[in-house]
């Protein structure tokens, strides 16, 4: 369970240029929910997504996760139970170390990084079943450095090592942004597959309204740092990618973009 | 793609040929050494300035003075280390390499470096301008050589250059030192200083900086304090002289220096070293072990004990301070101008 | 022969420290100025406990942990306190050059007289004079071969995977969970112990401490890991490691060729900046090279 409750957040606070994006933002995830959540460019989608990892500072109200409070947590210790795929597939991996030290550093997710053996031998036969699972070969290119694979490639390890551990919470940032839509496909069937697997509580940011209509059990629209559109269940079933676009442009036009 | 890469590792696989190549045809030019009957003698030098600079002519004056005349008999090879440790032990490598039969270390480090290096390989060492050698650890303290190693000593005179002051300023009550606290030749002058004061009635006020960025402020506030200031053989601080003399000419007290080419520029008098005849002396030892009379080990460090007054009138007049006669009658060298 | 030992041994004692430079700079993309104090600081601790009577090859160990404290220093201003790498460095070594000094007790400290690891009465007594002049050399391989094979070592642990992931990508370090600041400073620790053992070593080889002999390290730590680590990318069976102990090896035999050959060692410093920025260009370019295609 993911609460947001009565979030404050301003952008360049004491300047003419202050901005208020969320005021009073309240948001509610329940366990095992896969809440897309789409919106135009400025609407608070990421920004939200930044309060809740803890990559920028929040200016009033709390997170709370699983009943505890964790506004006050540095980012890197939010992320025991965090794991978050970005839009920059770069991002999410380390280009200059082979596949399986990528896949030994998140396997170590949660553990001591101590002077033990960085790659644990008797585990690569695991992380070979993995990569297998993403059907792109990786499993016989274990030595490769990852800066050397493809971005498609490169997001699907992101995305795999990302739920390696024992994580509760995903957080998708415009994962499949940057790939071609044949790996965007790709990368979104395998998102679901890992999502269910695991039952990880789940917010995906998107600019593709078919994949927020057809992935996840809940959808949000945001506009303006506020929610305006919410719907689960039936209801969100019932919603076609053609519905949501009419909604978007009723809202662009509303607010005379 | 592919063949690129390829081509890329290929040249650098030539690239690496060549320096494998390179270095093997320099290490064996190295090894095929001529002999030849002219003695090879490097002079390593630590910070180039004209006490300094005045030793290694003298040296080199010494050396003819005995019989070694440069171009005849004798081949130098002159290298200057601008104060960087890391250079001085790769010159005195170097003059080992080009197969010297004896190394000259002038100041304290380029002695310890030469020292160090050629030790192992028992080519004799001879330093000059070394203020301490039995703190540098370069003779034992009985004044013995602690290796293959001797030379001379820059000790400066520092009670005669108390005396000299007393005549001069009768009155004066306490002497300013501003000195740089990694100069180890300093510090142990500092001491002697204060240790030699009380007798001829004065007190020493100390300042010490590190860097010559200090000296401005450092000066302002000591000679707010003193009656005269007086120079050590500082590097640091007699290469930013001409600051503190301006400003000790605001203030209108007189700045004694410690060797005859701050007299030149501005200081009121000075009983300094000849460097020049040090040099001359430490050439001389030289000679001694080169002729093989002795070595290096067998002959004690010798300390320079003439030292002479040099007066500056031009300055007296200015700061309206008479240079008594019998200081005059003694002088080595009087000027009546200031270079500037 | 002379030449050759002579290169072959700054070489070795500068590659100790350029392993150190190789994990900031290359590893952790940290341009680390403290080496530039941390290297003396070891050399300061060497000659004060040396003259101590302290046991030669304990203040191996002494140095080592010393120059990870200034190493830790150095990480705790730019993590805790926010200051810039480069500034970072600039304050550490400013502030190191005050603590050498009062380390060593003065400018210059001696130590001819000393036992040191290369001198001392076993060695006098037990090695046969051929082999003398080589203990020096040899020593010094020894030790750094024993710091090469430790950091290769070390950066196949976990811990170490981190230290690769933090210089690759410090968002990764944040997602694992762990602080991406602890483990700069971890590395910054590692890299200024190198450079204190290479002073300590440097002083007890040279037999005497002066504060001078800092000034410039930075510049041969960065020379040799970059030379180094240009030269020999593509030769795969040079590990990384291996290619800075070369890289160092080649600049401390161009330096002295460079005397050797009649540069004025007054334009030593002008000719090795511009050789720097060369290789410097060269290398950047190469890699931009790659990445557009």
């Amino acid at each position: 369970m993911l609460e947001l409750q009565n979030l404050n957040k301003y952008y360049n606070p004491g300047t003419v240029n202050e901005m208020c994006l969320f005021r009073d933002f309240n948001l509610q995830i329940a366990d095992h929910e896969f809440v897309s959540v789409v919106g135009s460019n400025g609407s608070g989608k990421t920004s939200m997504l930044n309060l809740i990892c803890g990559s920028i500072p929040l200016d009033g109200g709390k997170i709370m996760a699983n009943g505890k409070d964790i506004s006050n947590l540095p980012d890197y210790k939010r992320n025991k139970r965090i794991g978050r795929v970005y839009q920059n597939p770069s991002l999410g991996t380390c280009p200059n170390m082979t596949i399986l030290e990528n896949m030994s550093l998140a396997d170590n997710k949660g553990k001591q990084f101590n002077l033990r053996k960085g790659t644990n031998k008797s585990r690569i036969h695991y992380y070979k079943e993995l990569l297998a699972s993403l059907n792109l070969g990786l499993e016989e290119k274990l030595d490769v450095k990852v800066g050397s694979l493809s971005g498609g490639q490169r997001q699907a390890m992101a995305l795999l090592m990302c739920t390696m551990s024992e994580i509760e919470f995903l957080i998708l940032d415009e994962h499949t942004a940057a790939l071609d839509p044949k790996t965007a496909d790709r990368i979104m069937e395998l998102t679901d597959q890992g999502v269910r697997e695991k039952k990880l509580t789940t917010i995906m940011v998107t600019h593709n309204l078919r994949y927020a209509v057809e992935y996840g059990s809940r959808i949000l629209m945001m506009h303006e740092g506020n929610v305006v559109l919410d719907k689960k269940g039936e209801e969100k079933k019932r919603l076609s990618a053609s519905d949501l676009l009419d909604q978007f442009t009723h809202i662009s036009i509303e607010c005379g973009n | 793609m592919k063949l690129s890469s390829c081509k890329g590792s290929r040249r650098k696989g030539l690239t690496m040929l060549g320096i494998v190549l390179m270095m093997g045809a320099s290490v064996l030019s190295g090894c095929d050494k001529k002999k030849d009957d002219t003695i090879k003698v490097g002079i390593g030098q630590f910070a180039e300035h004209g006490s300094l600079d005045n030793c290694r002519n003298g040296f080199i004056e010494g050396l003819k003075a005995a019989g070694y005349t440069e171009g005849e008999n004798i081949t130098f090879y002159y290298e200057n280390a601008q104060t960087d440790g890391g250079i001085a032990s790769q010159i005195v490598d170097n003059f080992l390499e080009k197969g010297c039969d004896l190394i000259c270390g002038i100041a304290t480090p380029m002695a310890q470096s030469a020292y160090g290096a050629a030790k192992k390989q028992d080519v004799p060492v001879i330093f000059t301008a070394v203020t301490d050698p039995v703190a540098a650890e370069l003779a034992n303290a009985d004044g013995t050589p602690a290796g293959n190693v001797t030379g001379t000593s820059d000790k400066l005179p520092v009670e005669m250059q108390l005396e000299m002051i007393r005549e001069v300023m009768p009155g004066a009550k306490t002497i300013g030192i501003l000195y740089c606290t990694s100069e180890v030749n300093s510090i142990s002058a500092i001491e002697e200083y204060k240790e030699a004061a009380g007798e001829f009635g004065f007190t020493i006020v100390e300042s010490g900086i590190q860097t010559t960025a200090d000296i401005p402020l450092a000066a302002d506030g000591l000679i707010g304090q003193v009656d005269c200031l007086t120079n050590l053989t500082d590097n640091t601080v007699v290469s930013c002289l001409p600051v503190i003399l301006e400003k000790a000419r605001e203030a209108g007290i007189p700045i004694f220096g410690s060797e005859v080419e701050q007299v030149k520029i501005g200081c009121l008098g000075a009983v300094g070293l000849d460097y020049y005849s040090l040099g001359i002396q430490t050439g001389k030892m030289a000679a001694q072990v080169l002729r093989g009379e002795k070595k290096a080990c067998e002959i004690p460090f010798e300390v320079i004990e003439e030292a002479a007054f040099y007066g500056n009138t031009a300055v007296a007049e200015k700061l309206g301070i008479t240079i008594p006669d019998a200081l005059i009658e003694k002088a080595a060298q009087m000027f009546d101008t200031i270079e500037q | 022969m002379t030449v050759l030992l002579g290169i072959l041994e700054e070489g070795f004692v500068y590659a100790i420290m350029a392993l150190g430079v190789y994990i900031t700079y290359k590893i952790l993309d940290f341009p680390d100025l403290s080496v530039d104090g941390t290297f003396p600081l070891g050399g300061a601790v060497a000659a004060a406990l040396l003259c101590k009577g302290v046991n030669p090859w304990l203040t191996l160990v002494l140095a080592f942990l010393v120059g990870a404290l200034a190493g830790i220093g150095t990480g705790l201003i730019h993590v805790k306190l926010k200051v810039r790498d480069l500034l970072s460095g600039i304050i550490m070594m400013t502030a190191l050059y005050s603590v050498n000094l009062k380390i060593a007790g003065k400018a210059n400290l001696p130590i001819f007289s000393r036992e040191t690891i290369f001198e001392n009465a076993w060695i006098e007594a037990m090695l046969p004079d051929g082999v003398k002049r080589y203990v020096t050399v040899i020593l010094l391989f020894l030790i750094l071969l024993a710091g090469k094979l430790a950091l290769d070592a070390y950066l196949k642990t976990r811990s170490g995977y981190l230290l690769r992931a933090a210089g690759d990508n410090e968002t990764l370090v944040t997602s694992l969970a762990k602080d991406k600041g602890l483990v700069k400073i971890t590395g910054l620790a590692i890299a200024n112990a190198f450079a204190a053992l290479a002073g300590c070593v440097y002083v007890e080889m040279n037999g005497f401490f002066e504060i001078s002999t800092g000034t410039g390290t930075i510049v041969i730590g960065l020379a040799s890991v970059i030379i180094g680590t240009s030269l020999f990318k593509n030769v795969s069976f040079f590990k990384p490691t291996t290619a800075v102990i070369a890289g160092s090896l080649l600049y401390k035999w161009c330096v002295s060729r460079a005397i050797r050959f009649g540069l004025p060692s007054n334009d030593l410093k002008l000719v090795t900046s511009v050789l720097f920025l060369i290789i410097l260009v060269f290398s950047e370019k190469k890699r931009r090279g790659k990445k557009n295609a």
